[in-house]
């Protein structure tokens, strides 16, 4: 597609800038606050339990957003917190989008019994809820990061898998596909060749609307203590453990609560302003 | 008709052979022997070695699957380890409460998309647009366990309005089912706001239009029809994975449904239970995506003969 | 004879996100009573969007910048110097003041004027019934009650060539051709003084397209409704019409009785056409196409729009538009090369 109307449409959609803006704040401020603030994520400190947020009161000197039940600073295990959920849910997104385009690739392209075993895997795994599944795999494998990448990336790779083989058997079906067949092109150079690149475009909207879909769950089940092992913080964790205080400490879980909800509906924004911009035929 | 139906029913079926598989080997998987659970730590290995046979667990795992499913057909899932009673007691005991839920937050769903979502859609641009937008993109950015927290924290204990925890009165329901059906409401009025973008776009619109009916009957009545299908489809497959939702939000409330049931058996590694409310949820999904494709085959005829 | 709908000087505006499309820019044109006029273009030179405009059902991007239709003496609209620069909300209101009620409109459309749609298989709705579609029609305009208007809505379909039983199937049960009659049939339900026909036979295999306009013509006789006919195809027009008018970049450039236009086209753009088309009989002569692209209504060159296009232009044609002449009573044409013969 022509990349001066993409610019365009990108500087004209709202959705695509709010979250552009939204989503680089997070990660610059991820990346850049540790350095001023003088806390450790780890550290209890029996001193200082149940400190309320100093705000900026006394600059980066003090809890601005309070500690917990430890007294361990709420920013500084926010900041932790997102990094880490946020790698995940890239490192997630990215084994999604491989398995899933690669068995969508094979189902769509060669059809039949091989596209059958697929599409009916996909059923199966759709068939038990997302938060269901991952519970009984982190369940029976045990709570680690490298458990939970594998089965957060096991529960979603399915719809990308279901978009690239529509996406494959329309394109297939196209005349410049056969066109290229009957010009002797190979199968698998007709596929990355003439059909993959029509297929990409899909491929990123859904991408990019999923990062959000995966911190959401990431968060779930850390709040059940099935992901992010304690005392390591996540945003889940850490409003799983606020909410036991919430009469008389509000802050513990709130903080991380605010802070998911616009990490999302930041990602949100950028992945329907990006499918506003690449795919405007849709309207929603 | 009937055929479609046939058919939709025995991919069903395979579907469900398939879960009932993963669920039996994914449990195998799990470190520890159900006998072990059973008896306690401080039993000895011939009292294990007793319980296994007793439980069949010494037979090949294609005869225990076997057995299992044979086991299902009857009604008998098992003894959970954790409660030390049969588990389709426990399930018959807890799934009427996440029904009830499951109900409510459908009609909480549905009753706000209605309004928003199609009123947008058809008024795009205006003031209820943007804010059913804004309605919808909160809502799909708001973790259930953060609108959680956040209503217990602004309804219970700032406000001193609603029970935060607990069954018993109308005003127990109010938390739980706001908490899972704004995501759900927000979802349906994206929806049935492009359904009704969409539709209005097509020819056949104009082409009533063009019949000297009134704007209104053709939104409601004839636009309105085509726009619903997608909106029941998405209502179909969140009440299928309902489960999910209410994992997190029967035990954030202390609710007595299978959400919480399953939370406590993962905790506790009560794998018989697992396996079942697996294998349950499984079926509740298959159960509702027929009945799902069945009403929309009713509202929308061109599904059947694809 | 009596005229039924007269359209004068219609000029209309889409706009988009990225550009404005003067689909039409000028457009004048009448239909008698029980007349039946065509309306030939390519693709993109306004045909539809004038049909849309007598039934005042534009879409919400086009704006109507000047011009009047009447519709047996009623008045449509009359948007005469509304220009473009009012705001969307002024020119709502504006179009609103400028002609009959929102609720007298709807009383003649469907009613009094009818329309069929280019593509039937997507002009009816796939999750209502066809006698439904057809139904909504007798329900609104005669006042019947359901029963009442699906059995007349058999009757319709038997009229055009379909067993009344089928009113209870779906439209994606029929094919397209069938599709096409239930349109004719729900068009034809009310008898209407005026049917639009876009281009009802564009989707259709060429089998097909006679039995539709066999069927067109043997109603239209039948029941003298006045008819416009959008195409693009010729042997359509001189099949089924007295009239014909030729449109291009949104302007009418020749207009006459079919007698007179198909047998002495005068502007270059007609001949063309004409000449496009493959003769059965006669001597073999070779087809000429018509060389270059269809004016863009985003770009219109200046002066006469054909002129990019056309092989007799002159200094003139680049910078001024050529004003609709009469050669006869029945035959007009706006080219400045036209009077006294090329």
């Amino acid at each position: 597609m022509n990349r001066k109307i993409i610019a365009q449409r990108m500087r004209k959609n709202p959705f695509f800038i709010v979250g552009t803006i939204t989503c680089t704040v997070i990660i610059v401020c991820l990346f850049v606050i540790p350095y001023f603030i003088p806390f450790d994520a780890q550290a209890n400190s029996l001193t200082e339990m149940f400190g309320k947020p100093d705000w900026f009161s006394k600059g980066f000197e003090g809890h601005i957003f309070g500690t917990d039940q430890m007294g361990r600073d709420i920013l500084a295990r926010l900041l932790l917190g997102g990094k880490i959920s946020l790698a995940i849910a890239f490192v997630v997104v990215f084994i999604q989008v491989v398995v899933g385009t690669v068995l969508g690739l094979i189902a769509g392209y060669f059809g039949g019994i091989v596209d059958s075993i697929i599409m009916r895997t996909c059923d199966v795994v759709l068939s038990i809820p997302n938060l269901v599944l991952a519970l009984a795999i982190m369940a029976v494998l045990g709570t680690s990061v490298v458990n939970l990448v594998a089965v957060l990336s096991f529960s979603g790779w399915v719809q990308f898998c279901k978009l690239t083989r529509n996406n494959v058997k329309v394109a297939s079906n196209m005349e410049y596909v056969h066109a290229s067949q009957a010009l002797g092109s190979g199968s698998a150079r007709v596929m990355f060749r003439q059909i993959f690149p029509n297929v990409t475009t899909h491929i990123i909207i859904l991408a990019s609307q999923r990062i959000g879909w995966v911190i959401l769950l990431e968060s779930s089940l850390s709040f059940l203590s099935l992901g992010i092992p304690a005392p390591t913080p996540s945003w889940g964790n850490m409003i799983a453990n606020g909410r036991e205080y919430l009469t008389l400490y509000p802050w513990i879980a709130l903080v991380p609560g605010v802070a998911l909800m616009f990490v999302v509906l930041g990602f949100n924004f950028l992945g329907d302003g990006l499918r506003d911009v690449l795919d405007p035929k849709r309207t929603s | 008709m009937g055929n479609y139906i046939l058919r939709r029913i025995g991919q069903t079926l395979i579907v469900l052979v398939c879960v009932s598989l993963v669920a039996f080997f994914l449990i195998r998987l799990a470190p520890g022997s159900p006998a072990v659970l059973l008896l306690g730590d401080g039993a000895t290995d011939e009292q294990i070695a007793a319980k296994e046979a007793e439980l069949g667990l010494d037979k090949p795992l294609y005869v225990q699957y076997f057995r299992y499913i044979a086991g299902v057909f009857r009604g008998d899932l098992g003894m959970s380890t954790q409660y030390r009673m049969p588990v389709s007691d426990l399930i018959a005991n807890r799934l009427p409460n996440t029904l009830r839920l499951a109900f409510f937050t459908v009609l909480l769903g549905l009753a706000l998309c209605i309004p928003l979502g199609i009123v947008a859609g058809s008024h795009r641009g205006t003031a209820i647009d943007f804010f059913a937008m804004f309605f919808a993109l909160l809502g799909q950015s708001m973790a259930t366990i953060w609108i959680a927290v956040l209503n217990v924290y602004v309804f219970s204990v700032v406000l001193g309005w609603l029970p935060a925890v607990g069954t018993g009165t109308w005003a127990h329901y109010v938390l739980p089912v706001v908490t899972l059906g704004y995501p759900l409401a927000a979802e349906t009025t994206r929806i049935g706001r492009s359904g009704m973008i969409d539709t209005l776009n097509e020819d056949f619109i104009t082409a009533t239009h063009a019949k000297g009916i009134r704007p209104s009957v053709v939104h409601w009545k004839y636009a309105f029809k085509n726009a619903v299908c997608p909106v029941i489809t998405l209502v179909g497959m969140r009440l299928g994975a309902f489960l999910a939702g209410a994992i997190v939000v029967e035990s954030i409330y202390s609710w007595p449904g299978i959400g919480q049931l399953l939370k406590t058996s993962v905790g506790n590694r009560d794998y018989q239970l697992v396996q079942s409310l697996l294998l349950l949820s499984a079926f509740l999904f298959a159960l509702v995506n027929l009945l799902v494709d069945i009403i929309n085959s009713l509202i929308d005829p061109r599904i059947v003969l694809e | 004879m009596e005229q039924l709908l007269e359209i004068k000087d219609l000029r209309v505006q889409f706009k988009t996100e990225r550009a404005t499309s003067n689909a039409l820019n000028g457009v004048t044109l009448s239909i008698g009573k029980g007349e039946s006029l065509g309306l030939v273009g390519e693709t993109g030179a306004g045909k539809t969007t004038t049909a849309l405009s007598i039934l005042r059902l534009l879409p919400d991007a086009a704006r109507i910048l000047d011009g009047s239709i009447t519709f047996d003496g009623q008045n449509v609209f009359d948007m005469t110097g509304a220009g473009n620069d009012l705001s969307s909300r002024q020119y709502k209101k504006l179009l609103e003041k400028q002609g009959i009620s929102e609720t007298e409109m709807r009383k003649i459309r469907g009613n009094k004027i009818a329309m069929i749609f280019q593509n039937p298989l997507t002009a009816l709705n796939p999750v209502f019934t066809v006698g439904e579609q057809i139904a909504m029609v007798l329900r609104v305009h005669r006042g019947m009650g359901k029963r009442e208007a699906m059995e007349y809505a058999g009757k319709l379909l038997e009229q055009v060539g379909i067993a009344s039983y089928r009113v209870k199937d779906y439209p994606g049960q029929f094919s397209g051709g069938m599709r096409q009659r239930v349109g004719i049939a729900a068009g034809i339900a009310c008898n209407p003084e005026l049917l639009i026909a876009d281009e009802p036979t564009t989707a259709l295999d060429v089998t097909i397209q006679a039995q539709i306009l066999e069927l067109m013509k043997q109603l239209q006789t039948q029941h003298k409704t006045s008819l416009l006919m959008i195409t693009h195809n010729l042997g359509i027009i001189s099949e089924l019409c007295q009239k014909v008018a030729v449109m291009y970049g949104g302007q009418i450039i020749e207009y006459g009785t079919v007698d007179a236009v198909f047998r002495d086209p005068l502007h270059p753009y007609t001949r063309g056409l004409l000449g496009a088309l493959p003769n059965l009989e006669g001597d073999r002569e070779r087809l000429v196409a018509i060389p270059g692209k269809i004016a863009d209504p985003q770009n219109l060159p200046n002066g006469c729009y054909f002129n990019p296009r056309c092989e007799h232009k002159c200094a003139v044609c680049e910078s001024k538009q050529p004003e609709m002449i009469k050669i006869s009573d029945d035959h007009f044409v706006a080219c400045f090369q036209a009077k006294g013969g090329v």
